[in-house]
């Protein structure tokens, strides 16, 4: 059977493979993963449709690969392919710009000839063009000359400069031309031993997501102590009764509750701006990204429509999101269009952080381990857990910071009992 | 003490500096040109080019009468009045020294006579017969020029020893004379003395003339020169001088050998030595090479880059066309633009008998660079205008870059070849190839046409001479 790329969600016309996990001979189990894709939005796995022994695999890392690209061929599955064969393959590569033949005929023509590529050592020219080209930086090694002789006339230059201008004109070429500035890191083995290792394209695409994160957004976090001292004697009650049903009361569960219902008082918490629009773009709909630590990296899967769902729901949900993002078996579908992201790292029994906005979202909130402390009274004990909310402070002012951190602390004192207990 | 404040200032009025300050007046800078002397011109116009020139020519006329003979036209010897001719090179220099200061006026230059120096990056002093006066300047362009070399042991404070600035005075025409150098300077001004009466002994430590031309071309030069002067020693080398009376004592060494003479006169043409002492370089440290000239990247600009150095002062061939052309690229650079003299092409040439002049590569430097060239050389035994001036011994030579047939350099010796070469530099400035000279019509009878004839030569198809390499046979 035909091994296919499924959909890959909405606004995502293509992706690139940057890594093939299984080779031809290999045999596969239905969904393992075969490749991954990065996208612009993330990467993901592309699950192997049926089990199998692969015979062949007709991309390699690097490809552009699009919905329905066929990618390879199953023996053994016997079902047909989940995909639609219809889905047409795309071509991989750009289509050749047809190059315009110099003519030592000046074009009256709008349209840029594209000039040959030339390197000639010995330039035959005008000393006034020669002039010119010094004064404006022209290398003129580097343009062919339609003269007499290989000579560059006037016109040479009028189409090369013309040539030039034109490619400024195209922003994605130009752009993606552009080389990153390099670091150059000193030689550390001039002190010691060191051990360089290969890091993954997931990696690199975290490191990219977190940059471009931090130099955009300026953020601002809020700390702030949650007296959890009667929620989590609530879920010693009743976490019996959900594992019975497969699944587990975690704070990471109340967090979800807690932060959406503050989200619905504070809709532009649940929002993005746009910079160059200026504009505020408030979500009606509530998908939770919730942070996942995995071997291979961090990784934000995402639980669509919270508010419409139960504790119970929201319980099994995030174990299934977090069993597949360790297994690397999330879909694409499954990695997008979070509104708000929780990362919990009380379980890791440490205090307040500063947590970072996954961009496009404007929020976060961060969790720590809770420790008891002395209530106001001074007499007394609560379990009071860190929380850390950090906000695009470009379009939200501290004052809002403040009362949504506020609002987020008094939903997490308020789940009621009856709610919990509801299971049905 | 009033300071006068300037955009640019020029030191130095010779060929580089007045076109330097014209330039960049004529580009709305307000400029000031500060010189020694209250002529402008500098040594071209003053002690040197001109003057010399003007000398040659007289006695090129007499040479003519003299060979006039040979086609049937016979004069009397030539009686020679020294102080007519003096006052008509004199008047000449005057003529042009006018000119310069009415242009100087009308282009609102303000001149100084005075000897300036360089106080600090942008302040500049100058010594005037009344007094110190200070200017302020944005950008400065030295045009100090250089001057004849008189090593010590020759300068024994006797006018019997001269440089060309004195020579070219012509107090007397002595009855002997020995011209210690043979490049140009030398050639040119013992041939004038010796067309006047002088017995010209020329004393060289090189093997040979005009070091620098090719052989080709200098071949007629010498073969003239051994007639016109009394003894050529090579390879000699000069140890001392002392005065015997009314004369000097020359000491010098030849294949080893002490030797002794005697002249009436000495000139000294061993080179030039930059002006580039007492002007203040050394207050802001500009830097100089070993032997005094200014360093200058591409765009003439010192160390300091808002001054420049243009001209002799600067280094490189110590012409004065090549001045004027350093002041262009200098003033653009201070205009802003973005400028180099990487690819200037400057012509030499030397008024011998007969002229030699050459641009671009030659021979001698293509070989000892290693660069692939191929030459095509016209004998003007084959020129009908050189033969109606009764002058066979001239030739024009394309040295051609190897596989393109590109023009890299040219070479050319015979009456009138100061102008011929300028179309060689046309040629190679703008990248033009053998071809195109070939199918450039020009005139006949001329001697211009032994260019096109020599890039027609190349190719076989010269109308005057044969090249066996590239005929082809009749298939008949």
């Amino acid at each position: 059977m035909e091994i296919k790329i499924p959909n890959l969600g909405d606004g995502i016309d293509s992706a690139i493979v940057i890594s093939l996990l299984v080779k031809e001979g290999d045999t596969v189990t239905k969904d393992q993963t075969l490749i991954e894709l990065e996208t612009d939005k993330a990467v993901a796995p592309v699950p192997s449709p049926a089990a199998g022994t692969i015979t062949s695999l007709t991309v390699k890392e690097g490809d552009t690969v699009a919905n329905g690209t066929l990618i390879g061929h199953l023996d053994g599955g016997g079902e047909s392919s989940s995909e639609p064969a219809s889905a047409a393959p795309v071509q991989t590569a750009p289509a050749p710009v047809p190059v315009k033949a110099p003519s030592s005929v000046p074009a009256q023509t709008a349209s840029v000839a594209i000039p040959k590529p030339v390197y000639n050592e010995s330039v035959a020219t005008s000393v006034s063009i020669q002039k010119l080209a010094y004064r404006i930086g022209l290398d003129l090694r580097y343009i062919s000359g339609t003269g007499s002789s290989g000579r560059i006339t006037e016109t040479d230059l009028i189409n090369h400069i013309a040539y030039l201008q034109s490619l400024l004109n195209q922003p994605s070429a130009a752009v993606e031309s552009t080389p990153k500035p390099e670091v150059v890191l000193p030689d550390f083995e001039k002190w010691g031993t060191v051990d360089v290792e290969k890091c993954s394209p997931l990696r690199k695409k975290i490191a990219e997501k977190m940059v471009t994160a931090w130099q955009t957004v300026p953020h601002v976090t809020q700390q702030l102590d949650v007296d959890i001292t009667g929620l989590m004697a609530l879920r010693k009650k009743y976490n019996p009764a959900y594992q019975k049903k497969g699944a587990k009361l975690t704070l990471t569960v109340f967090a979800i509750k807690a932060v959406q219902r503050a989200l619905e008082k504070f809709p532009q918490f649940n929002a993005s701006y746009d910079a160059v629009k200026n504009e505020i773009i408030k979500k009606k709909y509530y998908h939770m990204g919730i942070a996942v630590d995995t071997e291979n990296g961090l990784i934000v899967p995402v639980i669509k429509d919270v508010d419409k769902k139960s504790l119970l729901t929201l319980a099994k949900e995030l174990a299934e999101i977090a069993d597949k993002a360790k297994d690397r078996t999330l879909s694409v579908e499954e990695l997008q269009g979070s509104t708000f992201t929780i990362s919990n790292l009380g379980g890791l029994g440490v205090g307040a952080f500063t947590p970072i906005i996954n961009t496009p979202e404007v929020a976060i909130l961060g969790i720590g381990s809770g420790e008891f402390k002395p209530t106001g009274d001074g007499k007394t004990l609560a379990l009071k857990m860190p929380t850390c909310l950090s906000y695009d402070h470009r379009i939200i002012d501290g004052a809002d910071g403040a009362r949504f951190a506020m609002e987020v602390k008094n939903q997490f004192e308020t789940l009621s009992e009856s709610e919990i207990k509801e299971i049905s | 003490m009033k300071t006068q404040a300037f955009d640019v200032v020029v030191i130095g009025g010779g060929p580089g500096g007045y076109a330097a300050a014209f330039f960049a007046a004529s580009s709305g800078k307000k400029v000031c040109l500060i010189d020694k002397r209250a002529e402008l011109g500098g040594t071209c116009l003053n002690e040197g080019c001109i003057p010399s020139k003007a000398l040659i020519h007289a006695t090129e006329v007499m040479h003519l009468a003299k060979t006039a003979g040979e086609f049937g036209l016979t004069f009397s010897k030539p009686k020679v009045d020294l102080d007519k001719l003096r006052k008509w090179k004199q008047s000449i220099i005057k003529k042009l020294n006018d000119g310069i200061a009415g242009l100087c006026k009308k282009k609102n230059v303000t001149f100084i006579k005075g000897r300036a120096y360089i106080e600090e990056t942008h302040l500049l002093r100058v010594e005037t017969e009344a007094g110190q006066q200070f200017i302020s300047f944005e950008n400065a362009i030295i045009a100090t020029g250089s001057q004849p070399a008189l090593p010590a042991t020759f300068d024994l404070g006797n006018k019997r020893i001269m440089t060309s600035t004195e020579a070219l005075e012509l107090e007397d025409v002595p009855k002997t004379m020995l011209v210690v150098g043979g490049g140009y300077i030398g050639m040119e001004l013992g041939s004038v003395y010796a067309s006047l009466g002088s017995k010209v002994t020329i004393i060289e430590a090189m093997s040979g003339i005009l070091a620098g031309a090719d052989q080709d071309l200098i071949r007629p030069v010498m073969a003239v020169a051994k007639e016109n002067f009394e003894l050529l020693i090579f390879n000699a080398k000069v140890s001392k001088m002392a005065t015997k009376g009314k004369q000097i004592e020359v000491n010098y060494a030849v294949d080893g050998k002490q030797k002794k003479s005697l002249f009436d006169k000495v000139l000294i043409s061993v080179g030039r030595t930059p002006n580039s002492v007492n002007i203040g370089l050394d207050n802001i440290e500009i830097k100089t090479d070993e032997k005094g000239f200014i360093v200058v990247n591409e765009q003439l600009q010192t160390n300091h880059s808002h001054i420049y150095a243009i001209g002799d002062v600067a280094g490189g061939v110590l012409l004065a066309h090549k001045a004027s052309k350093e002041a262009s690229i200098a003033v653009e650079s201070i205009l802003g633009h973005r400028v180099t003299k990487e690819s200037m092409v400057i012509p030499c040439v030397v008024f011998t008998d007969p002229e030699i002049a050459w641009c671009g590569l030659t021979e001698t430097e293509a070989k000892e660079k290693g660069i692939a060239i191929e030459t095509s050389k016209f004998s003007w035994a084959a020129s009908g205008r050189a033969l109606s001036l009764g002058r066979t011994d001239g030739l024009t030579k394309l040295i051609l870059e190897k596989d393109t047939q590109k023009i890299l350099g040219m070479g050319i010796v015979g009456p009138g070849a100061s102008e011929l070469i300028a179309e060689g530099c046309l040629a190679i400035s703008n990248g033009l190839y053998a071809a195109d000279l070939a199918e450039t019509v020009h005139a006949h009878p001329t001697l211009s046409e032994t260019i096109m004839e020599s890039a027609e030569l190349f190719f076989g198809h010269s109308a005057h001479a044969y090249n066996p390499k590239v005929e082809q046979k009749s298939t008949v």
